[in-house]
């Protein structure tokens, strides 16, 4: 009881979110984003080369050009604002909670407290495997809008994240009995 | 107490409860085949009335049979030697609920309508796993389902409460509230006009879908059109205008009453329980600790007339996320019954605390989407295709720019935001004024957004998730928000309290 104290708390003092220095995603990462994106770039343009081959007089050369010229620049410009939001992307790990923030055009921040974690998964693409990276999925009990996931980190700084995280939020029993955890606070799964 | 009752032998329903099985099945049928039934009712003088009642007889015979089957096959008994409530059912397939005598939380009886009129009650057994209604006898005579009750508790208070304690504790709920009738009225007459409107067009388009498929000229849609045409027109309006506002107003009324008859709040130990219907009696319990969020909605009539409808959010578990969003409703309470009921579930009265406004962009922003783009859009299109008269168009788009103005400028001034210590409160809506209420601990993740053209002028969002939905606050000052997400941050992490 002696060591109690109820002090007001000044706003002002509390530990203030935005100014934490962000983790950058790991460089490699973009590879990933440029490999799918590419794939993707890649599908639409064997479908336009397809329709302008085989029905070549559905429009006019002229038009033909034009919406060729259209795509190259939509396919440059999606590289670009893929480079653009790959930059915006950052993490922390806090004491207390996970911070993550995306978002070009909307600027997010999600905030998970390590205390609310249901659980925490390990994923491992295709891709990421071959570039040993991973991704860290939080999930908490306020559904699939409130789950966290922070990709781009390297696999072994995944693996100590989500032991660390795992230990946040199924800590080492001390002495004293621990009071009835009513989430079911799972085993880490890991997913490939 | 009557021991003459042995209840370690399997033990039937009552007899006259063969009609209450027979009543749900008939219902349940009739539901099912509501479309043809009407269609049948219309078409009455053109049927072959020998098959019609033939088939009508058929039918009700089969029901019959079936019910007593059912009555035939339920046996309930308390097996000593396990310490278990046993239910046996199934006709074909053969069910047997166990229920460990320990176990039961609490025995409700209750009565639908039809149990009423036949003189029976329905025994409901209740254990601590999971929210529903474990097991149930739907007949049972009153004298039975009270020694059985008693025997059933007696059982689990045994167990629990040789603990020291010599207090009988009343297991009969300590406290509790009946929602009056003529509540239920002032609700039925004030509210879901959206939803009654989209029931009765479901209602309209089944019925003409099913008589178009059957190819009659029961209702000569020209004969109609015809009778209407002879109308002024303003007559004409009035007529259609207010045929369905009556319409809205008898369903709605109907629904709520069939829907929340007898509305009983019970407080017990652990739980809520609520209870309510006419022709079918349900029951839910609400666990104050699984609250997560709690939405009370009125608008300016229901103002006036004192009565408010509640919607509780509860977590539920797991795997079962999706059913937390929809909320249990308590339709009809006053004033004084709304404070009753929030501080069963937060153990005192919210306070508002700090209030927070949304910024004068907010609006702009929602009249340019809502108002002016509309307007555009109806005047472009106009002047394309031509479809109405230029005089009709200034019309209509002056009643919609006077109604959406009206609409625009209250959900803006009912926008508010609210931080105390203990709870965050969210009031909003135009007409429908909804004020939602979660408390701080229960918050699992918090998320911030801004658009970038906001940053000049220090606008910006925050969202709240709780296990029983999302709370947000928009187009607010930023560092206020900023400010407020670190507060929570601090309250969420410097305690444990349990969110459920």
């Amino acid at each position: 009881m002696q060591n109690f104290t109820n002090e007001t708390i000044d706003i002002n003092e509390l530990p203030n979110f935005e100014e934490v220095q962000l983790n950058q995603l790991q460089s490699k990462y973009f590879n990933v984003i440029a490999i799918n994106l590419s794939l993707f770039n890649f599908f639409i343009l064997i479908l336009f080369f397809g329709i302008s081959f085989f029905k070549s007089d559905l429009f006019s050369n002229r038009v033909w050009m034009i919406m060729g010229a259209f795509i190259g620049a939509m396919i440059f410009l999606s590289f670009f604002l893929a480079k653009l939001s790959f930059n915006k992307k950052g993490y922390a790990f806090r004491t207390h909670d996970a911070i993550f923030k995306e978002g070009l055009i909307s600027e997010t921040t999600a905030i998970i407290p390590f205390n609310r974690v249901q659980h925490v998964a390990l994923h491992q693409g295709f891709i990421s495997r071959k570039l040993g990276l991973a991704s860290i999925e939080l999930f908490t009990a306020g559904g699939s809008s409130s789950d966290l996931k922070i990709p781009g980190i390297l696999l072994e700084d995944a693996q100590k994240i989500k032991n660390l995280v795992s230990q946040k939020i199924n800590p080492p029993k001390k002495d004293e009995p621990i009071e009835l955890q009513p989430n079911e606070l799972t085993v880490t799964e890991e997913h490939e | 107490m009557n021991k003459s009752v042995d209840f370690s032998q399997p033990q039937r329903q009552s007899l006259p409860g063969i009609l209450v099985l027979f009543a749900n099945s008939l219902q349940k049928t009739v539901r099912a085949l509501w479309p043809i039934l009407l269609i049948w009712l219309v078409k009455f003088d053109s049927l072959n009335k020998l098959v019609f009642f033939a088939v009508v007889a058929g039918v009700m015979i089969f029901i019959g049979i079936i019910s007593y089957l059912q009555y035939h096959y339920f046996t309930f008994h308390i097996d000593n030697e396990n310490q278990e409530f046993v239910i046996q059912k199934g006709i074909i397939n053969k069910t047997r609920i166990t229920i460990q005598l320990h176990k039961i939380q609490q025995v409700n009886i209750n009565q639908s309508l039809i149990q009423r009129l036949v003189g029976v009650y329905k025994l409901e057994i209740d254990t601590a796993g999971s929210d529903k209604k474990e097991a149930s006898i739907s007949a049972i005579s009153h004298t039975l389902a009270t020694i059985l009750k008693e025997r059933l508790i007696n059982h689990s208070q045994q167990e629990s409460f040789e603990i020291g304690e010599t207090v009988i504790v009343d297991v009969v709920s300590t406290s509790f509230i009946k929602i009056r009738l003529i509540s239920l009225v002032k609700i039925g007459f004030t509210s879901n006009y959206i939803k009654s409107l989209a029931l009765i067009f479901v209602f309209f388009t089944t019925i003409l879908d099913n008589l178009q498929q059957l190819n009659s000229h029961v209702i000569d849609e020209d004969k109609v059109t015809d009778y209407l045409d002879t109308l002024p027109i303003i007559t004409f309006f009035l007529v259609v205008v207010g045929f369905f506002v009556g319409l809205i107003l008898v369903v709605n009324l109907i629904r709520t009453i069939l829907k929340y008859f007898d509305f009983t709040i019970q407080k017990n130990k652990h739980s809520i329980l609520l209870s309510y219907g006419l022709l079918a009696t349900k029951n839910k319990l609400l666990n104050p600790n699984k609250v997560q969020k709690v939405k009370l909605t009125q608008n300016f009539f229901q103002k006036k007339l004192d009565v408010l409808t509640i919607g509780v959010n509860q977590a539920s578990s797991d795997a079962e996320i999706a059913n937390a969003k929809d909320p249990i409703e308590v339709p009809g309470c006053s004033m004084g019954e709304r404070d009753f009921i929030l501080k069963l579930l937060f153990s005192q009265l919210p306070q508002k605390g700090t209030q927070y406004l949304p910024n004068w962009r907010k609006l702009a922003l929602n009249s340019f989407f809502i108002l002016v783009l509309p307007v555009l859009i109806f005047i472009g299109m106009n002047y394309i295709l031509h479809f109405i008269l230029w005089n009709d168009l200034i019309i209509y788009a002056s009643i919609f720019t006077v109604f959406a103005t009206i609409m625009l400028w209250f959900s803006f001034k009912n926008y508010r935001f609210f931080v105390s210590e203990d709870f965050i409160i969210k009031q909003n809506g135009a007409w429908d004024i909804d004020t939602t209420i979660i408390e701080p601990y229960k918050i699992q993740a918090i998320k911030t957004q801004q658009f970038f053209w906001q940053k000049a002028t220090n606008i910006g969002s925050v969202t709240l998730s709780t296990a029983g939905g999302n709370i947000d606050f928009t187009t607010g000052n930023y560092s206020e928000i900023k400010e407020l997400v670190n507060y929570w941050l601090y309250q969420l992490e410097s305690t444990n309290k349990n969110w459920m």
